[in-house]
């Protein structure tokens, strides 16, 4: 797990994946693009991660591959479609799993946690669509917004990257349909990302989430917090309104203070020990660092899983 | 003022006030939107209710401190019955004191003092008393209370005044003022019981009983000296230099006595006669003081007799003699010689006033002397040609007066002279008609007092047609005015459509006719008619004409009049003895006034009729149901006035200390949460 509010010396992140520089820009392609690029960038050209264009080897074609990767020559040669592959691609499939809630519309600084996610989202897209990987995208609340099944195709980053992008924070949030819904049209093994604030019981993600795993789905969890939400700060007492349900609360600064940073705390516990349940990769983001954090756990939880 | 004044629910509307700034600041608590509240938990206090109370308590405040301001305007005041003094067992004791005239007679009035100390002494614990004083009028000297002492002060200070009472006035008085009692309550009435006092009706002297609680009178009766007493009871000046004095018996035998009478004008003792008089009981007898030397204008006469008797005040007269010497008068005629002018100058050297008729023809007449005279008379308007008609009209105008006559020189003109009302052409009379009055205004002051127009034969008359500036006094039976008066500028212009000299009429010779013309001077050259001589707790009235009443001075030199009442008709009451001077711009005038007569008469009360009055209100008191027992807990005294406004500012203050603390806490309130 990669703490919340810590900074990996080993990547330092560059001022172009700041959320703050990110939110000024209209394109969500272009946020991916700047992010990827960037964040590549800092990668010194890591062996480790794969991103060369170093030949590695020969693999048959498969449906849903991209014609464009077939090598023509050993198919003049051998009558038979081979795909060429580089060290660092695989041929696996990324479902990014966006919750669209009203709470997602929340944000103490310019950034809000959809925002956030809208900018994670399109960077672990364009992040695979540059290796190769067939990327789907599935956006929800109560209800699911949007449903892209996995593919490979030309045109499939700006198809998920419009998808996402047109996403709104309206209604609640129910893991259960979206779930239900991903197992019966994704059968093919493959990357799952979950992106959300897991306002919920984590007895229910555990639920909605653990058949996934258990068809062989791996399963990594975003777990975005806006800053104001770890530890609000208030001086008088506070009507508070839950952005998806609309009741109202009225809550005592000290309560603030000293009871609710250690329930939310209990809550992140609580997710992350449901995500080891279902041996599921939990990364907790803060919306105000950038977004480098998570592409590092996600290139490490696809080098851990491919 | 009172609280339904428009001023008081204008100054409430000041309340909409706070209620629409607060209308306009009161606003929905804010909520701030979260993520989820999942994890939070209620504060146990609620923050927004407490904001709200804030919000109502200091509006609250504010109207409060509206309210109580335009209240504290009202200055309102609470009637409080005082509580505790009455209870089942309490009698109210009523000490009514005599204070009449006829108590200034020996030691009366100090025996009724001892009775009054007597009855207070007498009291039981749980008595209250009450003290009223009778004579012209009743008055609370003491309202109910537990305390004797109170009233044993009150009782040192009173002495008896000059009025005369009247023991079905008194009950009638006292029936208002104990109106509100239920307790037992006895009347102790202190008095010599004249009879005089008595009422007509005896049932009026019956005090009405209230609520059915009993009711007792009991009688006090102050022993007065067995001795005859006399009084002097008319001044008046009989000749020239003459003053008879009317000396009145009041005892119940016939009497004789030695007495000296001494006569003081106008402060200055002149001279003293003492003769024996001689008089039967309750007759009057008569002396004459000769060579008394008046002076011009208002006489004060004082006459006192002596030696005094038991009741010594009346043995003194104040009488006005006025010696002002005959008002002229100018009468213009072009006919000197006629019979109209005897009748005139007879009839006004004769009247009470006194007028000195100047006879001047009418040709020769410079009008640059009309200033000299409040009034004229001219016997035939008709004679009256332009020029001076245009001097007699400015005349008028400028306040002057002028009684005119028709005669045979006014049927040949086209309109009046100085009145200018329309002639209708020829003389209207014929000898064979006789013309009678239709119509008398007799509410006009200068004929208010004349009766017998009626029988008034009259067989000429000019045919003059009333204007619309003319009010006619009196019409004949064809509608033509008799008598029309014209108000022109600050004058009078009175028109007697008939000539004076019994051919035209017979007025000059009927008895209404003197007084006519002494009514029609007295008003054409406005003089008030007062009566000189009145008695005590009688009433002057002055400015009965809608003129000036001048201020008014009583026997002690006060004024009785601000400068603004002196402008408004009055009626002054004559509560004092002596002289009342009343100055007005034409002079000062003198009214003298002496105690009521009937107050002289010692001659009281039968034992007897004393008894059955006692009888007669317990048998009153004792007729009457008691309808419940409630009213035995009504309280019995008369309710304190209780001024709130001081308890209003009071509230005030607070309202304003806890309205700046609590809009200040708000205030801070807010500052924190921006």
């Amino acid at each position: 797990m990669i703490e919340l509010g810590k900074t990996d010396n080993k990547s330092k992140p560059t001022r172009l994946l700041d959320p703050g520089v990110l939110s000024s820009l209209s394109n969500l392609e272009l946020v991916a693009k700047s992010v990827v690029e960037g964040f590549v960038l800092g990668l010194h050209r890591s062996p480790k991660y794969g991103f060369s264009q170093e030949f590695v080897e020969y693999r048959p074609y498969t449906e849903g591959d991209d014609p464009r990767h077939i090598d023509w020559n050993v198919y003049s040669r051998t009558d038979k479609t081979f795909i060429k592959l580089f060290k660092g691609e695989t041929n696996s499939h990324l479902m990014l799993l966006l919750d669209t809630s009203a709470s997602m519309g929340f944000g103490s600084g310019n950034t809000s946690k959809l925002q956030y996610g809208k900018y994670l989202a399109a960077s672990l897209a364009y992040l695979s669509s540059r290796q190769h990987d067939a990327i789907g995208t599935m956006v929800f609340n109560n209800e699911i917004v949007e449903f892209r099944p996995p593919t490979s195709r030309s045109g499939t980053l700006h198809s998920v990257i419009h998808a996402l992008d047109k996403a709104e924070a309206v209604q609640g949030t129910s893991l259960e349909k979206p779930f239900t819904r991903f197992r019966e049209h994704v059968k093919k093994r493959g990357l799952v990302a979950v992106i959300s604030d897991f306002y919920c019981r984590p007895e229910d993600l555990q639920e909605s989430v653990q058949p996934l795993s258990s068809h062989g789905q791996d399963v990594i969890l975003f777990h975005l917090l806006d800053p104001g939400e770890m530890s609000p700060q208030i001086k008088e007492s506070t009507l508070y309104e839950d952005m998806e349900t609309g009741e109202a609360i009225e809550v005592s600064p000290v309560f603030m203070k000293q009871d609710y940073p250690d329930r939310v705390k209990a809550h992140i516990a609580a997710i992350q020990k449901a995500a080891q349940g279902m041996n599921a990769d939990y990364v907790l983001l803060d919306t105000s660092q950038p977004l480098d954090r998570a592409l590092h756990a996600y290139l490490t939880f696809r080098e851990k899983r491919s | 003022m009172s609280l339904l004044s428009p001023l008081f629910l204008l100054g409430l509307l000041g309340i909409a006030l706070p209620i629409w700034l607060h209308r306009l600041q009161t606003h929905a608590t804010e909520r701030e939107k979260f993520s989820s509240i999942m994890f939070m938990e209620q504060s146990q206090q609620r923050i927004h209710i407490r904001r709200k109370l804030k919000y109502l308590l200091l509006m609250a405040l504010r109207i409060l401190f509206l309210l109580m301001l335009v209240l504290a305007f009202t200055r309102p005041v609470f009637f409080v019955a005082p509580q505790g003094l009455v209870s089942e067992n309490t009698t109210h004791h009523v000490i009514v004191m005599d204070t009449s005239f006829s108590m200034r007679e020996g030691n009366s009035f100090e025996q009724a003092q001892t009775e009054a100390e007597a009855i207070l002494a007498a009291m039981a614990p749980d008595d209250i008393a009450s003290l009223y004083i009778a004579s012209g009028s009743v008055e609370t000297i003491n309202p109910a209370t537990a305390d004797p002492a109170v009233i044993r002060a009150s009782l040192g200070n009173l002495e008896p005044d000059v009025g005369r009472l009247d023991f079905g006035a008194m009950i009638a008085s006292l029936d208002t003022l104990i109106e509100s009692s239920q307790a037992n309550f006895v009347i102790h009435f202190i008095s010599d019981y004249q009879q005089s006092a008595q009422a007509v009706r005896f049932a009026d002297m019956i005090p009405d009983v209230i609520n059915g609680r009993p009711v007792n009178l009991e009688i006090h009766q102050v022993k007065i000296d067995d001795v005859p007493n006399w009084s002097l009871a008319s001044i008046d000046v009989t000749g020239l230099r003459e003053i008879r004095v009317g000396v009145v018996n009041n005892s119940e035998d016939a009497q004789s006595a030695e007495k000296s009478f001494t006569l003081s004008v106008n402060e200055l003792e002149q001279q003293t006669v003492t003769q024996t008089v001689s008089a039967p009981a309750g007759g009057i007898a008569y002396i004459t003081i000769d060579n008394v030397q008046f002076e011009d204008g208002d006489n004060r006469l004082d006459i006192s007799m002596s030696p005094n008797d038991s009741l010594a005040d009346d043995d003194r007269r104040h009488g006005v003699f006025d010696n002002s010497p005959p008002a002229p008068v100018i009468l213009l005629s072009a006919d000197p010689d006629s019979l109209a002018i005897t009748y005139i100058s007879t009839a006004l050297e004769t009247a009470p006033r006194g007028y000195e008729v100047e006879l001047q023809n009418i040709s020769d007449f410079d009008p640059r002397i009309l200033q000299r005279y409040p009034w004229i008379i001219i016997d035939d308007i008709g004679a009256v040609n332009d020029i001076l008609a245009q001097e007699l009209r400015a005349y008028v105008d400028g306040g002057g007066a002028i009684l005119a006559l028709t005669g045979e020189r006014s049927a040949n003109q086209q309109t009046v002279p100085v009145g200018g009302q329309n002639i209708s052409g020829g003389l209207g009379f014929s000898r064979n008609t006789t013309y009678s009055v239709q119509r008398v205004n007799s509410s006009h002051p200068a004929l208010d007092r004349s009766v017998g127009w009626n029988n008034l034969n009259i067989s000429r008359v000019v045919p003059v047609e009333a204007g619309e500036n003319d009010n006619v006094l009196i019409s004949l039976t064809n509608d033509v005015p008799f008598l029309l008066e014209q108000t022109i500028g600050l004058g009078r212009f009175l028109l007697l459509n008939t000539q004076l000299d019994n051919i035209w009429s017979d007025l000059p010779v009927k008895p209404l006719f003197v007084g006519f013309m002494a009514e029609a001077a007295r008003h054409l050259s406005n003089e008030e008619q007062l009566v000189r001589e009145q008695v005590v707790n009688s009433f002057l009235q002055l400015g009965q004409n809608g003129g000036a009443s001048g201020q008014v001075y009583d026997p002690e030199g006060n004024r009785l009049l601000s400068l603004a009442d002196t402008t408004q008709a009055q009626n002054i009451l004559l509560n004092e003895t002596g002289f009342y001077r009343i100055s007005t711009l034409g002079g000062d005038v003198l009214v003298a006034v002496n105690p009521d007569p009937r107050e002289s008469n010692l001659t009281l009360m039968e034992a007897q009729a004393l008894q059955n009055w006692q009888n007669m209100v317990a048998t009153s008191a004792g007729a009457v149901t008691v309808v419940d027992g409630e009213a035995v807990s009504v309280v019995d005294e008369e309710p304190v006035a209780l001024e709130v406004w001081r308890v209003l500012l009071v509230l005030l203050a607070v309202i304003v200390l806890s309205e700046s603390l609590l809009g200040n806490r708000y205030l801070r309130f807010n500052t924190g949460s921006s």
